[in-house]
């Protein structure tokens, strides 16, 4: 993807990160997720799973220690290099979908070729954005606002979003969370699917315990280390 | 960049009411005090134009301003008239040529100007259809004003009744268009002309109906020493036709008939200066330059202009804050948006830029709106300014 190597996805080792007001620090030893694995991230709330995805996009720089992401050394690449990097190679689905109301559907899937310049929106990749759309059942709502769309329905967008610059990377921060049980399963079947479909790695914050036997590998927060499913 | 446009513009249309108050509020500070200014360079310059063309005006001692507003602008300011026996006495002095102007009535909405035929040439209007005034009852329309009526030659209008609910009153003449002039951008274009007999005749001075010494006496009340009393069933004319037209007559002294003004033409500089100080001492009527009056009143529309800036600017200041201030709250309303375009991975100068966008569309719109509105402003807002300033005056 990009001209990004594809082995690890993700790796982070000797990671030390701390805000700059204090209060909370995550500290991680070595944490590697591979290539088109599917990862859960877990923890009890303040346990640093958000900080976790931040980093590994680079959203937030460690104060030490190594991330690669994608074979590139986040953690070295400066603010604009972190930012054009993480639009070009990952995709984010968020838990509150954060779409955009003052666009419809298929602007809001075609959103992050919006924002930078080395994504050009041409025929092709809107034909991909409908096939996708297709793919995730919107093909019917593609000129619809988000306010006319129901929780699963957002979500779905929310995902295509996220697949529309085919990352090799998928970060998703609890994105059932505001969802009912049915249509839960729902979605997460659809992001399981197209990142499978994709050899798309993704690397999912959730709460829900039950969910955890549909993952590959389990990251848990609290003992701070990776541990296989 | 085009990216940044496109979510600009999707923003701004989605949220069109608070787009286009900001945009009507933009236009209005980026284009009244430009338009109000050239609106008001460009009448005063109008306005002073037809003033210097205009050498000297006779009338009755009073307000100077209403006299001028009055005889070159017809706007009816109802200044005191002179009577045409004065336009005679000046005339009588040899020094300078004399054209009387009455207005007071309407035609249709526009002002009815009776004058005399040295009017036409004084004023260099041409005809552009018909002919001129040759009789009685006839009149001849200025450009505009044939325009709006969609009259020509051979066509017929009637006088406004000055007095709608007075069955006593004067009756509605009907007019014959014989001509049409040729526009020449100013009061003129939107009066209708008349010989000055024909206007007194709408006013009632003067009337024609059928003849008494062959009526019959179902008409005729009585009869004594050569006196006539006829009853209402008196066949009034409404008309001057060429069959009827020995049958109107005026009642009294035509000279003492009013004038609202006489333009006074001096046949030379020096015949000017001699009439100028012939009536300084004047008791019951005034000589004036209407140049000198126009410029007076120039002068006050300046010093009115300049308030009038200060005010509009004070409004756009205020405006200008607003917009800010709406944008900066738009911005924190937006601050999910843009942290959500901050994770995706959009760069400052990239959210930056969409920002700008939705300004710089909305400064766009503003000074086109502004700049529509000054066209159009140009082209209407001349004669609007001058009538609104001479009404008000």
């Amino acid at each position: 993807m990009l001209g990004y190597s594809r082995q690890p996805v993700i790796s982070l080792r000797g990671v030390c990160f701390e805000y700059a007001h204090g209060g909370f620090s995550l500290n991680v030893g070595e944490l590697t997720v591979a290539s088109g694995t599917r990862a859960a991230a877990i923890g009890p709330s303040g346990s640093g799973k958000t900080t976790l995805l931040n980093l590994i996009s680079g959203i937030e720089r460690p104060g030490s220690g190594e991330v690669s992401t994608a074979g590139v050394r986040v953690d070295r690449l400066s603010s604009a290099g972190r930012r054009s990097f993480r639009i070009t190679t990952i995709g984010f689905v968020f838990q509150e979908f954060l779409l955009l109301e003052y666009l419809d559907v298929l602007d809001n899937i075609l959103y992050p070729y919006r924002l930078h310049p080395e994504l050009h929106l041409n025929a092709s990749v809107r034909s991909r954005a409908r096939q996708l759309a297709s793919d995730l059942g919107l093909a019917e709502l593609l000129a619809r606002r988000p306010s006319e769309l129901s929780q699963g329905e957002r979500q779905r967008v929310a995902i295509a979003r996220a697949l529309v610059t085919a990352p090799s990377l998928i970060l998703a921060d609890e994105p059932t969370g505001n969802l009912d049980p049915a249509t839960k399963q729902q979605a997460l079947d659809l992001l399981f699917e197209q990142c499978e479909a994709r050899s798309t790695t993704l690397l999912m914050v959730t709460h829900d315990h039950g969910l955890l036997d549909q993952f590959a590998q389990i990251v848990d927060l609290e003992t701070l280390r990776p541990a296989e499913a | 960049m085009r990216d940044s446009i496109y979510l600009a513009w999707r923003y701004l249309r989605h949220h069109r009411t608070k787009t286009l108050l900001l945009v009507l509020s933009l236009s209005v500070f980026l284009g009244l005090p430009l338009i109000m200014r050239a609106m008001s360079r460009a009448t005063q310059q109008s306005l002073l134009s037809r003033a210097e063309a205009t050498p000297l005006l006779l009338g009755k001692k009073g307000s100077s301003l209403d006299l001028v507003v009055e005889a070159l602008y017809f706007q009816l300011k109802g200044a005191e008239p002179i009577t045409k026996a004065d336009v005679d006495g000046l005339q009588a002095m040899d020094l300078a040529l004399g054209i009387p102007i009455r207005t007071g009535l309407m035609a249709r909405g526009f002002p009815l100007v009776g004058t005399s035929l040295d009017y036409f040439p004084f004023r260099k209007l041409r005809m552009t259809e018909g002919r001129g005034l040759a009789m009685m009852g006839e009149c001849i329309l200025g450009a505009e004003a044939a325009e709006a009526l969609g009259l020509g030659p051979g066509d017929a209008l009637l006088t406004s009744p000055s007095t709608l609910f007075d069955l006593a009153g004067v009756y509605p003449l009907k007019l014959h268009v014989v001509g049409i002039l040729e526009p020449s951008f100013g009061p003129d274009d939107e009066a209708v002309f008349v010989d000055l007999r024909t206007a007194w005749v709408a006013e009632g001075m003067g009337h024609g109906h059928q003849d008494l010494s062959s009526a019959g006496p179902d008409v005729v009340l009585k009869r004594k020493e050569g006196t006539v009393t006829a009853n209402a069933k008196l066949i009034q004319y409404n008309e001057i036709t060429e069959a009827n037209i020995e049958s109107f007559h005026f009642h009294g002294d035509p000279s003492s008939y009013p004038v609202s003004a006489a333009i006074v033409v001096p046949h030379d500089e020096k015949s000017g200066v001699l009439l100028r100080g012939r009536f300084v001492d004047a008791e019951t009527r005034q000589l004036v330059r209407p140049a000198q009056v126009v410029d007076s009143l120039n002068k006050q529309i300046f010093r009115f202009e300049r308030i009038l800036e200060i005010v509009v600017w004070t409004v756009g200041l205020a405006t200008a804050v607003m917009f800010v201030l709406v944008m900066v709250l738009s911005w924190r309303l937006r601050a999910e948006e843009l942290r959500t375009m901050t994770r995706l991975g959009c760069s400052r100068w990239k959210a930056a830029q969409i920002m700008g966008s939705e300004i710089a569309l909305m400064v766009g719109a503003s000074v086109l709106i502004a700049g529509v509105f000054g066209i159009v402003m140009a082209q209407y807002g001349e004669t609007w300014l001058q009538t609104l300033i001479l009404r008000g005056s």
